[in-house]
Formats: structure tokens, sequence, C-alpha cells
């Protein structure tokens, strides 16, 4: 379980996190989504000790994070961070070096899965293949928690859908899953649990299948409503 | 350890290219530096005993000999050194930054690897430090290169023959090449402390960004003002101190400011940084 | 296997009524091997505990079994087979009563053009 408690989190004058608490669980896909603002991202970065935050605690599996967190749980921006002059085989070999969860077998597979060749250059790829790459790094390891910062923003669509294919397969498997996005149509059926953050405060978290079961409404729908819109 | 060799490596990888760009410049225009200049002198000599009919002899006294004194203040020879110093300073800026702010933003996977984050700081220092190691090597081995090369053009009595070690001992190559290994570790051990407070530096700033400069800037003087400190104060007082003393305090404040700054970086690294 | 899903309803609940459609067609067969809940999600493309709600739920209603470590399979019981039929026809005269009373029309008028349509329109119907 990650457990994000009361976190509270200025840039100069502005508050872009306002005590801020929720948990993503093991087994479980959950969106944080914002319309506007920040947040998300700062919150994904703030779960990998890569941003101090000025108050509150974040817990992983009831710990606080260390080195070994990043054994635990891995985090994909919404960019590269390979030196793209390597090959995407050379970024792979990187990794296995450094990360004791490294598991190359699940490696070679997403390669195979999102059919990239492991000795394209990185800096050559599309925008969507870099993704996929982020993707892999990220995915390979053997991990309890993947976090992805706006997996499914400026790609195609047929990337979007390959990317989307991820968190059905074993790929995820019971691992949890935490991700950002500003758009919901392409994963709406996808996720088990929504956040919605809006100028650094959480307005709204549920189950999206309780949402339908018990008030017959979309997520759009509940969106709708507390934004106003 | 393991982790810190791989990072070295990892880091010493990307610098590489340029690094080699640096050898090269250094190898070809030292050398040809070199050549050019023996043949030049050894012309400009046979056009002065032709045109004023004067002896070797004579010409040497008055135009001075060819050594290899003569060719390390050339800009053949200044040159190329001038340029792997700068490029080195540089360099230490740049291994930082580049994370932040290269075509990918590395400093994430750096961060977020399952390694002491000091060790990202000892392996960045470690390569500028290498580096600087292997130039230094690389120059000493050119000059006794660039001497024979001089040997060879310039004629016998032109030619200042001095032993190799005795230039070592001249102008600012004393400091590269230091007589004993004491003075060895004075010169290296606070160039090192140097790249640490810088590191630290920088790292101040990636933490709290503007704020982060003006602390930097401060800790950077204070830096500065302990080690002049002494220096200034024993001459103020009229040289009270013994320069046995006045060299062991030094020595303390460049180990104890070095040791601060790992202290430091090590902090920043693991609470402040951040991306 | 492909859904339309409707954004306001639960998932696993579109899930099952899917299967039950398929087994009233025909296209599951009585003792038919399912999908594994993993391999459902892929196609579906849902998440994977919703599909394993689905299938949980399925198998309270007796409508699939699990033996041992096997693959689930569609039950052979007729009687809940036999149910699931009438449960689906239930629904869709119920849905039909309820669209035909909403315009206020006679249940002679309906069922006349019931009978005029029904043949004709089934062609289309087969998807």
């Amino acid at each position: 379980m990650i457990e994000v408690k009361n976190v509270t989190k200025r840039y100069g004058r502005k508050k872009v996190l306002n005590g801020v608490t929720f948990t993503a669980r093991k087994g479980e896909i959950t969106c944080l989504i914002g319309v506007n603002g920040v947040g998300k991202t700062t919150i994904l970065k703030a779960i990998m000790n890569l941003l101090p935050i000025d108050s509150g605690e974040i817990l992983v599996n009831g710990e606080r994070p260390d080195k070994h967190l990043y054994d635990k749980v891995s985090y994909t921006p919404d960019m590269l961070i390979v030196p793209p002059n390597l090959r995407i085989g050379e970024a792979m070999e990187f990794m296995a070096d450094f990360y004791a969860s490294w598991n190359q077998e699940r490696a070679e597979e997403i390669l195979t899965f999102f059919r990239l060749n492991r000795d394209d250059r990185i800096s050559e790829l599309s925008k969507g293949n870099r993704a996929k790459v982020n993707l892999l790094l990220g995915l390979a390891l053997d991990i309890d928690y993947v976090l992805m910062d706006e997996p499914f923003s400026g790609i195609d669509i047929f990337t979007r859908e390959e990317i989307a294919n991820v968190f059905t397969s074993h790929l995820v498997e019971d691992r949890g899953v935490l991700i950002t996005t500003h758009e919901i149509n392409d994963i709406e059926h996808l996720i088990d649990r929504v956040i919605i953050l809006d100028e650094g405060v959480i307005i709204k978290q549920f189950d999206t299948e309780q949402v339908r079961e018990q008030e017959g409404k979309s997520v759009i729908d509940v969106m709708r409503e507390v934004y106003n819109r | 350890m393991k982790n810190y060799i791989k990072l070295v490596n990892f880091e010493f990888n990307r610098f590489f290219k340029i690094y080699l760009v640096l050898i090269a410049l250094t190898v070809v225009v030292q050398l040809v530096g070199a050549i050019y200049e023996g043949f030049n002198y050894v012309d400009f000599a046979r056009e002065m005993m032709q045109n004023q009919m004067i002896t070797m002899e004579d010409f040497v006294r008055d135009y001075g000999p060819m050594s290899i004194y003569s060719f390390i203040k050339t800009i053949w020879f200044l040159g190329p050194v001038a340029i792997c110093v700068v490029t080195l300073l540089i360099y230490s800026l740049f291994i930082w930054y580049r994370d932040w702010y290269g075509k990918s933003t590395f400093i994430y996977r750096l961060l977020m690897l399952p390694v002491e984050r000091i060790k990202i700081f000892f392996a960045k220092v470690t390569t500028i430090f290498l580096c600087v190691l292997g130039l230094v090597s690389l120059q000493y081995v050119l000059l006794f290169l660039e001497h024979a090369i001089l040997e060879r053009i310039v004629p016998g009595p032109l030619f200042v023959n001095l032993p190799i070690s005795s230039l070592l001992n001249f102008d600012f190559l004393v400091i590269l090449y230091p007589p004993t290994f004491i003075e060895f570790l004075l010169y290296y051990g606070t160039g090192l402390v140097f790249l640490f407070v810088l590191f630290t530096m920088i790292l101040l700033e990636r933490s709290f960004r503007l704020k982060g400069i003006f602390l930097a800037a401060c800790y950077g003087a204070v830096a500065l003002t302990l080690i002049l400190a002494p220096l200034i104060i024993n001459d103020g007082v009229g040289g009270y101190l013994f320069p046995m003393e006045l060299f062991l305090i030094e020595v303390f404040l460049i180990v104890f400011i070095g040791f601060v700054s790992v202290l430091l970086s090590g902090y920043l690294l693991k609470n402040k940084v951040w991306v | 296997m492909k859904i339309q899903f409707n954004h306001r309803e639960p998932v696993y609940l579109q899930v099952i009524r899917y299967f039950k459609e398929e087994i009233a067609r025909g296209n599951l067969e009585p003792g038919q091997e399912i999908p594994s809940r993993r391999e459902l999600a892929n196609q579906l493309k849902i998440n994977p505990n919703t599909a394993q709600r689905a299938y949980k739920e399925m198998e309270e209603e007796g409508l699939i079994f699990t033996a041992g470590n096997m693959p689930s399979r569609i039950t052979r019981d007729e009687m809940v087979l036999k149910r699931v039929r009438e449960e689906l026809l239930m629904e869709a005269v119920q849905n039909f009563i309820a669209s035909i009373r909403a315009i206020d029309v006679s249940l002679d008028e309906a069922l006349r053009l019931v009978e005029q349509n029904f043949y004709g329109k089934e062609g289309e119907h087969n998807d």
C-alpha cells in the first residue's frame, strides 16, 4: 500500500498540494485525475522522493522511503529519462546492472509485446516508441507498484491502445498501478479507483464500479458534477 | 562499491567523446608545434648566422639557445593546456546540469537508482578527477616526446639538453608534477576539495534554485575565506606562525572543508534536491 | 469477443449479461471452457479485478463452474441454462412493454406490428 498522508507542497508562494491524503493499493489501478494544475505529477515525484514535501508523510508498504524504495516502486515520467544516445538494449543493460529487481525475461517479453527493436537508438525513436521504452524500463522490474505520469498524452491512438493493453495483461499482474491523466476516455474501464485533484486538493475519490452500481454514473458524470461543468 | 564503479564507468563513457577530442587536440597541436618551433628556430638561426656572419656560439649568446623551456612558453603548448583546463572546468558544471537540462532528464533515473545517492556525487567527482589525471599523464609523455623532437631537429650546439626531471621543476609544471608525494597529496587534494566545494554549490542551487544561488555563493565565499584567513592573518601579524604550523592549519582546513562538503552534499542529495 | 460498454452501468454486470446472451444464443455451449479472468480482461480491455468479479458472480449464480485448478467452464445444468434464457426473454419483453407503454400503444397494435416485422428484421440482427 502506498499511503499519502496529509501532504502539503509549495512552489514559492503557490500551494500545489494542500493536505492531500489517499492510498493506492496493490492489485488495483488507481487513477489521479485533474483537469488543471501540476499537483498530479508533484504527488508522483514526492512518492519517489524526487521532491521534498513541506509537511505530511508518505509510506510505501508502511515504510519511509530509502534507496530500497526503487526496488519496490518504479516511476515512468512523461519524458525521456535515459540518455538518448543509448540503444534500447544498452538502456536495458544499464537497468539490469543496477536493479536487483530487474527481470530480463519479462523485459524481453515486453520488448516483443511493444514490437521494439533492441538495436534502435532511443534518440531516433518516435514519440510513441519512446513512451514504450520508458514503460518497458519501468515494467520489467519485479516490483510492487508502478507509477506512470500521463502515459497516454501526446501519442497516437494506436500506441495508446497498445499501452492500454498493458494494463489488462499479465505484465501488470497483481501490482498496484498509480497513473495520472487528464483524459479518462481511453481507460475508463481499466481503472478501479479514481482520485480527483483540483488546485492541490482532493475533491473526490471513489471506486468506479461502485459509482456505476450505486449511482448509475460514469466517471465523466462524476467529474462534471465536481467541476460544475 | 560495485555500484560506484559502474556509475564511474557510465559517467566516463558519457564524457568519452569530448575527452578523446581533447586528447587528440593536445597531441596533434603540441607535436606539430614542437616540429614547427624546432624548424622555425633552426631556420631563424641559419638566416641570422648567414646575414650577420656570426658563429653558432654568437647566435646562442645573442638570441638564446633552443630548449623545451622555450617551447612550453609557446601557444602550441599552452593553448591545448588552457583548452583542457577550461573544458574540464566547464564540464564540472555540465556533468550535473546536463542531467537536468539535457536531451533527456537523466537525473530522474540517477536519483531513482537503488544506490546511496552520495555515490552519484563521488562518481561524478571521480570522473572529473580521473580525466584530469589522464591528461596530466598524457602531458608527461608528450613532454618527453617534444623534448626528443626538438633534440632531433635542433643541432647540438644550439640545444640545451637538460634532464627532464629538472624541467618538471619549471613554473606551473611543479604543481602538475610535484617532486614529493606530500606535495602531490597537497596539490591534488586541494584540487579534489575544490571539486567537492563546487559540486556542493551546484547541489545547493539544484535544491533551492534561486535562493540556492545565493546560498551557493555564500558557501563558496566561506570556504575561500576559511582557507585564506590563516595566511592573511599571519601576514597581518607579521608572520607569527612557523611555516610548518601554517601548513598544518591549512591542511586541516582543507580536509575539514572537504569533509563538510561531502556531508552537506549527501544531505542535499538525499533530502533536498529535486527535479 | 467485443462488448460496447455503457459507461453508466457496472462493467461486471455488462460482462455477465454478455455471457448470458452468448449462452442463450448457443455461442457458448454447456461445458465449454471459458477464458481465464486475465484473458477475459485482456480481450474485453477491462480491469482484471472487474473480470474477476464477473466470474465470481457467475459462479455464485451457477452459470459457470471451476473444478480444482482447471479452467472455468459453462455449466451443464439444464435448469440453469433454461433459467438464463427465460431471464433474458423476460427482460426483453419487459423492455418492450415499457417502450410501447411509454408511447401509449395498444397491445394488439404492437403485436400486429411485431408479427409483420419480426422475420423481415431478423436478418439485420444477425451479427
